[in-house]
């Protein structure tokens, strides 16, 4: 008798979980606009997601996810995440794209829907600046032992070259590793680099040489998700009346955007 | 250290914010795990067996596994196999489902060190209960609890102060307690960037409140003395 409860328990509960999984086919654009809110998810990371004075998120990125939001017609909603965790609150739903600066690596585009590239970068070695004379190309780097973000492509660059490399949470603590002198070098993303190393800044000691790599940056949504599709239309909207230009030019980030053309 | 001083206002104020979460979940992990240590206490010792091997296993798992795991897969799992979270993305969310995990760990906890409190109460002292008539509720309540209550304070006092350190774990689902708060100025947040001072300064935080809870247990057991 007992057995036979379980069995149909067992049975119902398969039922629901099939129901439930066809339900998750249905469109993602429908599935946000269903919530009225697109969550976003970001790190702090200025000149990309920051907050100002009044605690509201500002930012290149959370600008321009503003205006995305507006033009599917909801609500905009940031959610602090651990970079580390992307794919998991992405796939658990408790956000619905990540917009944070982040390099379109293989990984990323395999594990994601990203959207067309929007901004460049390069990923930069950091070293004290008393040392940073005596390192002229990226050979004479072989012997260092250098902190990377783990997952991030400054770890793919310096395992690509057969380096040493100490993965570490974030790129914050990359610099602490090389600050503190616990790592030779850190590899990180320049934009950072040029917001949080040399003069004026904590890390006054240290210096940013070569790049190793140019990369770019995209958005990130569920596998499958039609927003990334229509996230690239948007950015070829907004790239030709001029607003994402102008967006860029309020966080000196002009330079850098990537032209969006229709294809 | 000018800079330091500079820094100063801005630092306190988002360690006090990241510090009031802190607390948060520490006092509503308190107040949801203390009583409902005490039903897993009751499911562990029962004579219905089924009921007590299935407390002991709930047990066993939850003692068993990093409260970290827990934490992930609270908060991630509902999201991943119903394909809609239950928590919402957004921080009061992750403050329930870090609420959820740490009163279910904690109780785990407290029901073993309420079951050792209880045992150690002489089983004469339940046999003289019965002889005198009374019903096992009434010996619980008449004989037993305050004896339990008094020898569980040090154990009890000892997990409670691990629970201020562990609030810290619920930053892995992005729960921003005073560590979070700390470790964002060394990524740059409102116009900081780069100081690692702030995180390591949270240090302090966790030592004052910790040291308040010392003091008040010491009252609290002195207070107890008085039999023994």
């Amino acid at each position: 008798m007992k057995k036979r409860t379980m069995m149909l328990a067992a049975a119902g509960m398969m039922v629901a979980l099939l129901g439930i999984s066809a339900a998750a086919e249905e469109s993602d654009l429908a599935y946000v606009q269903g919530n009225g809110k697109l969550v976003v998810g970001i790190t702090d990371f200025e000149p990309m997601d920051y907050k100002d004075e009044n605690g509201d998120w500002i930012g290149f990125d959370a600008d321009l996810a503003k205006a995305f939001a507006q033009e599917i017609g909801v609500e905009v909603e940031f959610v602090e995440i651990d970079w580390d965790n992307k794919i998991l609150e992405l796939d658990s739903k408790t956000i619905d794209c990540v917009w944070n600066g982040m390099t379109l690596t293989d990984e990323v585009m395999s594990s994601m829907e990203t959207s067309n590239a929007y901004c460049d970068n390069a990923q930069v070695v950091v070293l004290p600046s008393e040392k940073a004379g005596d390192y002229a190309s990226v050979e004479d780097l072989a012997d260092l032992n250098f902190a990377v973000e783990a997952g991030s492509a400054g770890e793919a660059e310096i395992t690509a070259l057969g380096y040493s490399a100490t993965p570490v949470k974030a790129q914050s603590d990359a610099l602490m590793e090389v600050a503190a002198g616990t790592s030779d070098a850190a590899v990180i993303d320049a934009l950072m680099a040029g917001a949080m190393v040399g003069e004026g800044t904590g890390y006054a000691d240290l210096t940013y040489t070569f790049g190793l790599n140019s990369e770019k940056y995209g958005v990130g949504f569920r596998k499958g998700s039609d927003l990334a599709a229509e996230l690239n239309a948007f950015l070829v909207k907004s790239y030709e009346d001029g607003s994402l230009m102008k967006i860029a030019e309020t966080y000196g980030v002009q330079a850098s955007i990537i032209e969006q053309k229709a294809e | 250290m000018a800079l330091i001083m500079e820094q100063m206002p801005i630092v306190f104020r988002a360690l006090n914010v990241g510090f009031l979460q802190t607390l948060k979940l520490f006092f509503v992990t308190l107040l949801g795990s203390l009583p409902l240590g005490l039903i897993i206490a009751f499911g562990s010792m029962s004579r219905f067996r089924p009921l007590k091997y299935f407390t002991k296993v709930v047990i066993w798992i939850v003692r068993g596994t990093p409260l970290m795991i827990q934490l992930l897969i609270i908060y991630y799992f509902p999201g991943l196999v119903l394909g809609k979270t239950i928590w919402g993305g957004g921080e009061s969310g992750r403050f329930m489902a870090a609420a959820v995990s740490f009163i279910f760990n904690y109780a785990c906890y407290f029901a073993e060190i309420y079951r050792g409190g209880i045992q150690s109460v002489p089983v004469g002292q339940q046999e003289a209960g019965l002889v005198l008539g009374m019903t096992r509720t009434q010996i619980f309540f008449r004989i037993t609890l305050l004896q339990m209550i008094k020898r569980i304070v040090p154990p009890v006092s000892n997990e409670i102060i691990t629970l201020v350190k562990d609030t810290s774990l619920a930053r892995i689902i992005a729960l921003q307690e005073i560590i979070w708060a700390g470790q964002a100025f060394m990524k740059g947040s409102q116009g900081i960037s780069g100081a690692i001072w702030p995180l390591f300064f949270t240090a302090v935080y966790y030592l004052a409140f910790s040291g308040i809870l010392t003091v008040l247990f010491g009252a609290l057991e002195r207070k107890l003395d008085f039999f023994r």
